[in-house]
């Protein structure tokens, strides 16, 4: 699969504060890759990096095999992006906003334009400084996702909008996937990156601390495991592999390891299982686990 | 009564507290601006000083501009008498303009951002904060007046009274109230407060105008103008009290219209309903030159027009400009002869000043790009296909025709004034004043070139460009009655191209300026290109 977004050992300091160091991941075609990590640990820095936006210390970014700072007009012919906090101009009205972006894009399509603005109920005749911000934040998705282009790169574009809006942003999301386009994701809510995203990046402190497709992620961690059985389940506890056990009459839950699953099972299986469930860490499970402590 | 305005006094001493260091520059600005002036005055009276100034005032332009005097004859014509005739109307606006400003940033705007939602949901009445704003702007107006009245007695002069001075004081205080009322209403009909705003100073700039007509053709009409109940007041002379009571009455209706309307309204609604704008956008605004026309169309507009008044006003002292030098032995100073005839002399001065205003507008639009970058606005647009170097030369060259543009406005109705009003007295053509003002256009081009250098490598000195415009101004302002030395007043950039028609135009020194200023935006550009956008800065 060919490399869309290529990042190395990105470095990038403002004065004396480090933002980034060492920063790699990649981007392939037609994969949208989820990008998260707490306020402050350089995803916009990355981002506004990758858009030539500011320009990098040391370190290659690349995005369709081009330099991001050298030949950024070629590559920004080609993608579209929608920062986390929109700002427009206050005296212009929402459609006159979207028009003027897809303008300088290039490649706007009217039709999914005027679509997408009644999908995403926006008034495009109120001028902009009236808008609310999850208003302004519709904005800019729609003039993202009204143009026309292999790699859309959004920073926390949801902060704002309201569940049901979300929804359809998501909806259109994977439209722009299953037709084969790229995205990187920048996003705190977790529950949608999860949905969307075929492989996550997890940074902190401008430094990737994970990154693999979420199956690969949550192999590396523990599940959560809830049994009943005939036998006295409190021998369980001391099971290689089984952490956090906690006992109610007959039910035990505990998380277990992946690495040491043949062994929790065997031994479970000895105690006469009655019920077996194990739940697959969610992606905030992932990510609280790395923050915390 | 409880539920409306419980608490009001808390927000009241908060807002002191929260405003007190905006108070004091307000009251010691304006006042000082106010009644500071008083010796500077006393310099003008000296010799046939006041004759001249009585004659000149008479100019129905002047009228206009500063409005009527009550004496009518030129003995008569006092200290006190010019300085509430020249100042008091000027003073008055200033007044109301700030409290225009400081009432509805303090309640439509705050109710914008959503500061009064919190507010309002403690245990404050609803509309505790419109009164508590209302009668610290009050208590404001009435510090300001008080400290107006006693710095004019304090200089001790013989004709500026004491009941002259509380007088003065008053209307520059009952000015700002007055305002303050306007703009209470205006924040409940609008929908929003850049509305309140724009409409409060349009009426007030509506108000003004229309008094610039009544004063010139009947002054009786202008007592019927909220205005008028200000300068009419007539500080100094006829000392008549009776349009502050007017204005008291004026502003208590008011704010009770106001009171009444915004306890009908709901919050964050207006009376008038928000136009509706375009769904499509026009095919001018659809490039970076479209934008950045549409982002700066008003204050352009609003400079260009600012330009064509200054133009006009110094135009039409030249027709009475003999008096007027000839009064004072000051203001001949400033125009000292050197053997060119009068005109030609005042032309070269008041040249210089206008081209130092006619500067500010391209640094205003270079600075512009850096406020739109700092503010984010631009961030979607630097991730398409648009170039910095498309930002920066559409930038650059908007305000290298606004300077232009700027220039041959200011000139053209300067020399089209002073035409009018000189008849055939006159001794030049447009075009020399044209030339003059042409003269000139490598010192807004160097202005504009450091605003651009600082675009590229530092964007915050930005505003320092502004300290040294301003430098260079006074240094030529002052340069004339003071005698500096060559080398100092050479550091302002205007003093090294000679003052046409007066000296002879210097082509070296005109293309050596223009072409630093290019090679200023050149390397300007070279930063732009280069440097890490600054956003949320």
């Amino acid at each position: 699969m060919p490399e869309i977004v290529n990042i190395k050992d990105l470095q990038k300091s403002f004065g004396k504060f480090q933002a980034l160091s060492g920063m790699e991941f990649t981007v392939n075609a037609g994969e949208v890759v989820g990008f998260i990590g707490p306020n402050g640990a350089g995803k916009s820095t990355t981002i506004r990096i990758l858009l030539g936006i500011i320009k990098r210390d040391a370190g290659t970014a690349e995005i369709f095999g081009k330099d991001v700072w050298k030949d950024s007009l070629e590559i920004h012919k080609r993608i579209s992006y929608v920062p986390g906090d929109v700002t427009l101009w206050g005296n212009l009205t929402g459609g006159e906003i979207i028009d003027l972006f897809l303008k300088l894009h290039g490649r706007g399509d009217k039709q999914k334009r005027d679509y997408l603005i009644k999908r995403f109920e926006l008034d495009p005749k109120k001028k902009a400084k009236g808008y609310s911000k999850g208003n302004r934040q519709k904005v800019g998705l729609i003039a993202a996702l009204a143009a026309e282009s292999d790699l859309y790169i959004f920073d926390e574009p949801t902060s704002g909008l309201d569940p049901l809006m979300e929804a359809i942003f998501q909806e259109e999301v994977e439209k722009l996937k299953q037709s084969g386009k790229s995205i990187l994701l920048s996003s705190h809510i977790l529950s949608e990156v999860e949905r969307l995203a075929d492989r996550v990046v997890i940074i902190r402190q401008g430094e990737i601390v994970e990154s693999g497709s979420l199956d690969e992620l949550r192999h590396l961690t523990r599940s959560t495991v809830t049994l009943t059985t005939e036998g006295d389940v409190a021998e369980m506890a001391n099971v290689n592999g089984v952490y956090d056990f906690e006992q109610k009459h007959n039910q035990a839950t505990f998380s277990a390891d992946h690495k040491h699953l043949n062994d929790i099972l065997r031994e479970a299986s000895r105690l006469g299982v009655k019920k077996f469930e194990s739940v697959p860490p969610t992606l905030e499970d992932l990510f609280m686990r790395h923050y915390e402590g | 009564m409880e539920e409306k305005f419980a608490r009001w006094n808390t927000l009241f001493l908060l807002y002191l507290k929260r405003d007190w260091k905006k108070i004091m520059v307000w009251v010691l600005g304006l006042g000082l601006f106010s009644a500071a002036y008083v010796p500077a005055f006393q310099e003008i009276t000296k010799g046939q000083g006041l004759i001249g100034m009585y004659e000149t005032l008479q100019n129905p332009a002047m009228v206009a501009m500063v409005g009527p005097t009550p004496v009518e004859t030129a003995g008569e014509y006092t200290l006190g008498a010019m300085y509430s005739h020249e100042m008091l109307l000027f003073c008055g606006l200033f007044a109301m303009v700030i409290s225009v400003l400081h009432v509805v940033s303090h309640t439509r705007k705050e109710e914008d951002l959503g500061l009064i939602e919190i507010v309002r949901s403690f245990q404050i009445g609803r509309q505790a904060n419109s009164l508590a704003t209302m009668l610290e702007v009050v208590f404001i107006n009435v510090v300001l007046a008080l400290f107006i009245s006693s710095v004019m007695m304090s200089f001790g002069a013989d004709t500026i009274s004491v009941e002259g001075s509380f007088l003065f004081g008053a209307s520059i205080g009952m000015a700002g109230i007055i305002g303050a009322g306007i703009a209470l209403v205006m924040s409940q009909i609008m929908p929003a407060s850049s509305g309140a705003t724009g409409s409060a100073l349009g009426i007030t700039g509506l108000l003004y105008i229309i008094r610039a007509g009544t004063d010139v053709s009947n002054v009786d009409l202008s007592m019927m103008n909220p205005m008028g109940w200000t300068y009419l007041t007539y500080p100094f002379t006829e000392n008549n009290w009776i349009p502050l009571i007017f204005a008291v009455i004026f502003s208590l209706i008011m704010m009770a219209v106001a009171f009444v309307l915004e306890g009908a309204r709901d919050m964050g609604a207006g009376y008038l309903p928000e136009r509706e704008g375009r769904e499509k956008a026009r095919r001018s605004l659809l490039s970076v030159r479209g934008l950045l026309i549409k982002i700066n169309k008003g204050v352009m507009i609003s400079w260009l027009i600012t330009f064509i008044v200054m133009g006009a006003a110094y135009g039409s002292i030249y027709g009475d400009m003999q008096t007027f030098v000839e009064s004072s032995e000051m203001v001949r100073q400033m125009f000292s002869d050197t053997g060119a005839s009068l005109e030609e002399s005042f032309t070269g001065t008041i040249m210089v000043v206008m081209i130092g205003l006619v500067s500010i507008l391209p640094i205003v639009l270079v600075n512009k790009l850096f406020g739109e970058e700092s503010r984010s606005r631009l961030s979607q647009l630097y991730a398409t296909r648009v170039t910095r170097s498309r930002f920066y030369w559409t930038t650059i060259g908007l305000a290298i025709i606004s300077g232009l543009g700027g220039i041959l406005l200011a000139a053209g109705s300067l020399g089209g004034t002073a035409i009018a009003t000189m008849g055939d007295k006159s001794t030049m053509g447009v075009m020399d004043f044209l030339a003059a003002g042409f003269n000139f256009s490598p010192a807004v081009l160097f202005f504009t070139g450091m605003a651009a250098l600082a675009l590229g490598w530092a964007p915050k000195l930005g505003k320092v460009v502004y300290i040294y415009l301003a430098y260079s101004f006074l240094i030529n302002y002052f340069g004339g009655i003071i005698d500096l030395p060559e080398w100092f007043s050479k550091t302002a950039i205007q003093s090294w191209i000679p003052r046409l028609p007066l000296e002879d135009f210097d082509t070296v020194i005109f293309v050596m300026i223009t072409v630093i200023s290019i090679s200023l935006m050149v390397i300007g550009f070279l930063g732009y290109k280069r440097r890490d956008l600054i956003e949320g800065a």
